[in-house]
C-alpha cells in the first residue's frame, strides 16, 4: 500500500498541475491512528498529505453529487465498493460522468478499529504494514503480526468486488476476488431472524429501532440515498415528526430500507456509521435476498445501464401474496 | 365460507372492532366494492375504503402510516395483472408490495394484517370474501400495537 500511496500522490499531482481536474477527492490522515478521512485537494502542494492505507474506509463516491460538484472536473479514487456506489449514482442520474475522472484502487480490505481495540493492538501504534495475507502492527514495543481477516471489517470478509467495476485508470495490481467467507453466508443472519416467531422478531427490531436517535448518518452516507430533497427533512410534508416515539423510529427505518430497495449495493456503510450500532444491513440484506429469490439475482451498481428491479417488471413475475398464483392475464 | 355466517361470527365475538384500511384502485377494486354493494353482499363496515387512481399509487408510507394511526389491518386491492387501466401500473404494485409484505413480516408484523389482492370490477363476491377474510383473521389476532403511535387515540 505504501508503494501505491506514492503512485496515487504522483497521479494526483500530475492531474492537478496538468489542469486535467479541478479537484482531487481522496483521503487524508487525521490525528488518530484510525483516522483516514475524505479530503479535497485543489493545489499541488497539498497532495503531500494525501494518504492510502487500511483505514480509508470512507466511500468518496457520495461526495460527487451533481450539485456539490457543479461544473467542476473531479478526480476521484474509488475502491471496489465505492465503484459499485459510483455506478449506482450514475444509474440514478446523480453524477455527470464527463465531469469525473475515476481512478480505481483494488482494495485488499479495510481494518475495523473496533477489532483492533478488542485485540489491544492500538497501544502505541505507529504504523500498519501489509504483507500478503498478514498485517504487521508496528507499535512502540515492537511488531505484532496478525492474519488480516481477523481485523478487517465483517463486510470486507464477504466482499465480492474488491476490484473496481468502473474506472478510467487502474492503480496497482488487481487483487483476488476470493472472499474469506462464502458470499451466500451474508444472508445467514437474515435467515436466523426469519426462523423466529413474529413476536420475537418484533421484539428484536423494536429494541434495535428504539435505540435510534435519528441522526440520519445512515442516510447521509448511503450512495443510494441521494435525493436532492429528502422527505424526512421536509417538515411541511409531515412525513416524520421530531418526537422521541418508537413508531416514528420504526417508520423511519422501514422507509429508509424500502427506499433503497433494489439500489442498495450492500456496502454496509449505514451500519458502520450508526452511532447506536443498529444492524441496518440485516434489513437491507433481507430485501436483497427477497429480490434475488423473487426476481432473479441482482447486484446493484454492477452495470449502470440496467434497470433496478423495482422500476421494471416482467409479465410473469412471481409475488409473495397470492398463494401459488402467478398473476397475469387468464389466471 | 359463507359471508353471512362469517359476519355473524364477527358480530358475536367481542367488543373489539378492528379498523381496516383498504386502498382500492379506482378502475377495478373500487368498482368491485360498488358491485358488492349493489349485489347486496355483506361486507363489514370496519373496512374503510380509500380510493386511489391505481394500486401502484399506494406508497409504502401509506401502509405504515395507516398502521401508525390506528389501522389493525391494511389491504391493497388492484386490477388483475394484465388488466391495469394504465397498462402497467399493477406490475409495479406486484413487485413493490411483494417486497414490502415480506419486509413487514420480517420486522414482526403478523402476515394476516397486510393483504394485497387482485379484485376486478366484476368480482363483487371476491371483494366481500377478501374483506371478510382479512377482518376475521385480524379479529382473531386482536388490536394491533405494533408500529402504532403511542400518542394516537381512536
Amino acid at each position: 500500500m505504501e508503494k501505491i500511496k506514492e503512485e496515487i500522490r504522483q497521479i494526483a499531482r500530475e492531474a492537478l498541475t496538468g489542469k486535467k481536474v479541478d479537484i482531487i477527492l481522496a483521503w487524508e490522515k487525521g490525528p488518530l491512528w484510525y483516522d483516514s478521512y475524505p479530503a479535497f485537494f485543489t493545489k499541488e502542494e497539498e497532495v503531500d498529505s494525501l494518504t492510502w492505507d487500511s483505514f480509508c474506509i470512507n466511500n468518496l463516491s457520495k461526495y460527487l453529487l451533481e450539485e456539490t460538484m457543479a461544473d467542476k472536473k473531479v478526480g476521484v479514487f474509488v475502491k471496489g465498493c465505492d465503484a459499485l456506489a459510483f455506478n449506482q449514482m450514475m444509474q440514478d442520474n446523480r453524477i455527470r460522468r464527463d465531469n469525473v475522472v475515476v481512478y480505481g484502487l483494488p482494495c485488499p480490505g479495510m481494518i475495523d478499529p473496533d477489532k483492533v481495540r478488542a485485540k489491544r493492538l492500538n497501544r502505541g501504534l505507529t504504523e500498519v504494514k501489509q504483507s500478503g495475507d498478514e498485517l504487521i502492527f508496528v507499535t512502540k514495543d515492537g511488531e505484532i503480526t496478525v492474519p488480516a481477516h481477523e481485523v478487517y471489517y465483517d463486510k470486507c470478509l464477504y466482499c465480492h468486488y474488491p476490484n473496481p467495476v468502473v474506472y478510467d485508470q487502474l492503480i496497482g495490481e488487481k487483487v483476488a476476488a476470493e472472499t474469506a467467507l462464502d458470499r451466500s453466508e451474508r444472508f445467514s443472519q437474515v435467515e436466523a431472524l426469519e426462523a423466529l416467531s413474529a413476536e420475537e422478531r418484533f421484539a428484536y427490531w423494536d429494541s434495535q429501532f428504539s435505540k435510534c436517535m435519528r441522526c440520519f448518518a445512515c442516510r447521509n452516507v448511503c450512495p443510494a440515498c441521494s435525493c436532492e430533497r429528502c422527505t424526512f427533512d421536509d417538515d411541511d410534508l409531515d412525513i416524520l415528526g421530531k418526537a422521541r416515539e418508537d413508531s416514528e423510529d420504526q417508520f423511519f427505518h422501514l422507509i429508509r430500507a424500502y427506499h433503497v430497495v433494489g439500489r442498495c449495493i450492500d456496502c454496509g456503510e449505514c451500519s458502520r456509521v450508526c452511532p447506536q450500532d443498529i444492524p441496518l444491513e440485516k434489513l437491507n440484506r433481507k430485501l436483497i435476498k427477497d429480490i434475488n429469490a423473487l426476481y432473479g439475482e441482482y447486484q446493484a451498481g454492477l452495470d449502470p445501464s440496467t434497470k433496478a428491479p423495482l422500476v421494471t417488471y416482467q409479465l410473469e413475475d412471481a409475488d409473495s401474496f397470492t398463494a401459488g398464483e402467478k398473476g397475469g392475464k387468464g389466471t | 365460507m359463507s359471508v353471512i355466517a362469517n359476519n355473524a361470527a364477527v358480530k358475536n365475538a367481542q367488543a373489539f372492532e378492528p379498523l381496516i384500511v383498504a386502498f382500492c384502485c379506482n378502475w377495478c377494486s373500487y368498482a368491485g366494492a360498488d358491485l358488492a354493494g349493489t349485489s347486496r353482499l355483506n361486507y363489514p363496515a370496519n373496512i374503510k375504503i380509500i380510493r386511489v387512481p391505481c394500486s401502484c399509487r399506494v406508497n409504502a408510507n401509506f401502509v405504515l402510516r395507516a398502521f401508525q394511526r390506528g389501522a389493525d389491518g391494511v389491504i391493497i386491492a388492484g386490477c388483475h395483472p394484465g388488466d391495469c387501466h394504465y397498462m402497467t401500473g399493477n406490475y409495479y404494485t406486484r413487485r413493490r408490495f411483494s417486497l414490502l409484505k415480506n419486509l413487514l413480516a420480517y420486522v414482526g408484523i403478523e402476515e394476516a394484517r397486510f393483504k394485497v389482492d387482485w379484485i376486478s370490477a366484476s368480482e363483487g363476491n371476491k371483494f366481500a370474501d377478501v374483506m371478510n377474510g382479512v377482518l376475521e383473521k385480524v379479529h382473531k389476532l386482536g388490536p394491533n400495537r405494533k408500529l402504532r403511535d403511542s400518542r394516537w387515540r381512536r
